[in-house]
């Protein structure tokens, strides 16, 4: 047989303060779970919904997965697949090693450090809109800064965003341009972080530069390597800004330049097809979801 | 006295209800109601306030002028203004009349906003005041004209309040170093493809590279496609209703029309197939000789620099019933949620008057709708406005019901194929045909 034991009033009033604390720590906190329900909750929501309906923004009709359907029946919707990805893997392929050279490059000298830093950082505090519009000039085939070096260098000339066969390399060159400084400084974080007790032994040992570089920069750099690689797909799968001033919504020339993001765009304010704008944008929520877990696992980051 | 009063209010009362419930509700309506608001929601880069245009530095009057006149015929009404920019107008049209915001829109799109029930047909208002229709440029009210959800023929769901057009415009001073004749009025693809090849190379005067032709990919490349086809007498199909709809994308005319644009592109610089090469266009530097597909925006540039002698406009290329290149501009429409029709309806005559269209022409530069502009000293000064109000009344109408749809991206993406080399001329087209088929049969 239990009996009720009384709290010490002692402890009630500690356990009402304590409430009356969390209580009014939630009250703190209530604007910015409204915010998230208002903007960030009901969207996602909204967007899935509306993916099972056929809808122009005022008259709806359920069509159940029939947008799911007509999308992945799609060369179109592939097609942005396919350059959406594109676009990613080699952005990364290319940035993250030549950003972590250059930051090591930083990292050792001993004057102007700062400087180099700021340079090379500026273009990723620069619009990405504004950059598009510049390297639309600078990749221009006849008159192109871009054309105008490599034939001064002996080198062969391209008609980049003229062609659907190097379209996709000038934009990729200005994503490299655009978030090379990011990863520098990222690298360069970690890089001041690794001990350099590490490297006094080493020298000790007899290691050379190189040596050291390989077998005690680039272990410790792991970490930084796949936050890099997860954050860098995730903004990668939604590229949209710098591709829509390049070759409008269509993605010219010839849907070559076509990400899904872009994808989403043509269909939802282009032809007023909320439905399947939706569909594709659940398909990329769920792609981006898979990418990111299947990263996560690869580069074994804990988040 | 007061027992007798009371009774005779009461009676008189209760009379005036009988009577005010027994009028047809028509009547109620078909007044205008003073002592009201009116909203009108209107797109691109007008102002409220004063403003100075930075190409020309000409003054610019607000639209509270509009304001103030309106308001001064309409005693009692409050006049309210929304501008929207160009950017994202559809979502932000969609928007606003789903949310009821406005009385009137400015609304390019009055096709798929109509289909949606969304606009309240004007045949009765018009009919109702015996509006004369005519006052308007010819082609202009049939080209706005479009179906409702219920609509068996075409209907009256907008007026125009806004004009554009389509146009061919070529740069004299390069004609003259090439020793090419002037273009006609009414030039043929064969005689623009010829002129074209000519003056392509080196200027035989300023030893300058010139291009001897422009039209500009993009978004713009179906659109350049399908009036190249009305050059050869073709058509982009039949129908205005999706269920209608018939689309002609891989007829022998579009072919020609492409290979054609393909032909053309030796002439042009490399960049046209996204939109550049034309930098130095309507500039006293040009190096183009012949550009296809312009629109009204040329007209400012070109006076602002004095370039109006060197730059003639003449008509896009026509089928032989003389009809060719897309319709565009503005019309008004009434919200079908709008609380105060009859008034929204005297605005939309208003923006037909002298008053409203000069002032949209003389203060803001958009192209009247009306006939009697033409006889206006403004217009009359400004030469390149009467081909290009001509060009206004011979536009495919009702405009291309394909132009802000899918079809419209798949057939540039395919076009662009072609012209970059990637498709042949018929597999492009007999893509864009299946593919914007099978798109019209599975909505």
């Amino acid at each position: 047989m239990k009996t009720a034991i009384e709290a010490p009033a002692n402890v009630q009033s500690s356990r009402n303060k304590s409430m009356k604390s969390t209580i009014t720590w939630y009250l703190f906190l209530l604007p910015t779970f409204l915010g998230i329900a208002c903007f960030i909750v009901y969207p996602v929501f909204e967007s899935f919904r509306l993916s099972f309906y056929n809808s122009n923004g005022t008259i709806e009709t359920w069509v159940g997965f029939s947008n799911y359907e007509r999308v992945l029946g799609q060369s179109a919707f592939w097609n942005a697949v396919y350059n959406t990805f594109y676009i990613a893997f080699f952005q990364l392929l290319l940035a993250i090693p030549i950003g972590f050279v250059l930051a090591s490059m930083i990292n050792r000298i001993h004057r102007f450090k700062s400087l180099f830093k700021v340079l090379f950082f500026l273009p990723n505090v620069t619009s990405i809109v504004a950059a598009a519009m510049i390297f639309m000039f600078i990749l221009q085939p006849e008159v192109g800064l871009m054309n105008h070096i490599l034939d001064t260098l002996g080198l062969q000339t391209s008609p980049w965003l003229s062609d659907p066969a190097t379209s996709k390399w000038g934009v990729i060159l200005l994503t490299i341009w655009h978030w090379i400084g990011f990863v520098i400084i990222i690298c360069l974080a970690n890089l001041q972080a690794i001990s350099p007790e590490l490297y006094e032994a080493s020298e000790i040992d007899g290691a050379t530069s190189l040596q050291q570089w390989f077998f005690i920069t680039i272990p410790n750099m792991k970490g930084t390597f796949a936050f890099l690689l997860i954050m860098g797909w995730i903004s990668g799968l939604q590229r949209f800004q710098e591709i829509f001033v390049l070759g409008g919504a269509g993605g010219s020339p010839s849907r070559s330049l076509q990400t899904m993001v872009a994808l989403i765009y043509e269909r939802g304010f282009g032809g007023f097809e909320f439905g399947i704008a939706s569909a594709i944008t659940v398909l990329l929520f769920l792609i981006i979801l898979l990418f990111t877990v299947f990263n996560l696992k690869l580069t074994r980051l804990k988040l | 006295m007061k027992i007798i009063r009371l009774p005779a209010v009461l009676i008189t009362a209760c009379s005036l209800l009988v009577l005010s419930g027994c009028l047809p509700q028509e009547e109620s309506e078909g007044e205008v109601v003073e002592d009201s608001d009116l909203t009108i929601a209107m797109i691109g880069g007008f102002k409220l306030q004063d403003t100075t245009d930075p190409i020309t530095a000409q003054k610019s009057k607000g639209f509270y002028a509009v304001k103030e006149e309106f308001e001064r015929l309409h005693p009692g009404v409050t006049i309210n203004f929304v501008i929207m920019p160009w950017s994202n107008y559809v979502p932000n049209t969609q928007a606003m009349i789903a949310g009821s915001q406005a009385d009137v829109y400015q609304m390019p799109g009055v096709n798929d906003f109509a289909a949606q029930g969304l606009l309240e047909p004007l045949q009765p208002f018009i009919d109702q005041d015996d509006f004369n229709l005519s006052v308007y440029h010819d082609n202009l009210v049939e080209g706005w004209m479009t179906f409702g959800p219920d609509d068996d023929e075409i209907e009256i769901y907008s007026l125009p309040v806004l004009g554009d057009a389509r146009f061919i415009q070529y740069d004299k001073e390069l004609f003259e170093q090439w020793g090419v004749e002037p273009l006609s009025d009414y030039p043929s693809v064969e005689e623009v493809m010829t002129k074209a090849k000519q003056m392509t190379g080196e200027n035989p005067v300023t030893g300058e590279q010139n291009y001897g032709i422009y039209f500009t990919g993009t978004h713009d490349t179906a659109l350049a496609l399908a009036n190249f086809m009305e050059g050869f007498d073709g058509e982009w199909g039949t129908g205005q209703r999706w269920e209608d709809i018939e689309l002609n994308f891989d007829s022998m005319e579009m072919e020609q029309a492409l290979e054609a644009m393909i032909e053309l592109s030796s002439y042009m610089p490399k960049s046209f197939i996204n939109g550049q090469g034309n930098e130095r266009w309507l500039t006293s530097s040009n190096n183009i000789a012949i550009a296809v597909n312009q629109g009204n925006g040329n007209m400012k540039p070109i006076y602002a620099q004095g370039l109006e002698e060197r730059f003639p406009v003449v008509q896009s290329f026509k089928n032989n019933d003389g009809v060719g290149s897309m319709f565009s501009g503005s019309p008004f429409a009434i919200g079908k949620t709008s609380q105060n029709k009859d008034l929204a309806w005297e605005f939309i005559k208003f923006s037909s008057s002298e008053y409203f269209q000069r002032f949209l022409w003389e203060e803001w530069g958009s192209t009247p709708v009306i006939k009697e502009a033409v006889e206006w000293d403004s217009i009359q000064e400004m030469e390149l406005m009467i081909p290009v109000l001509e060009a206004m009344t011979t536009a495919v109408t009702p405009r291309y019901p394909w132009a802000s749809s899918q079809p419209r991206y798949i057939l540039q993406a395919k076009a662009e194929g072609a012209l970059t080399g990637t498709l042949t001329v018929e597999q492009a087209l007999k893509e864009a045909q299946q593919e914007s088929t099978e798109w019209i049969d599975s909505r």
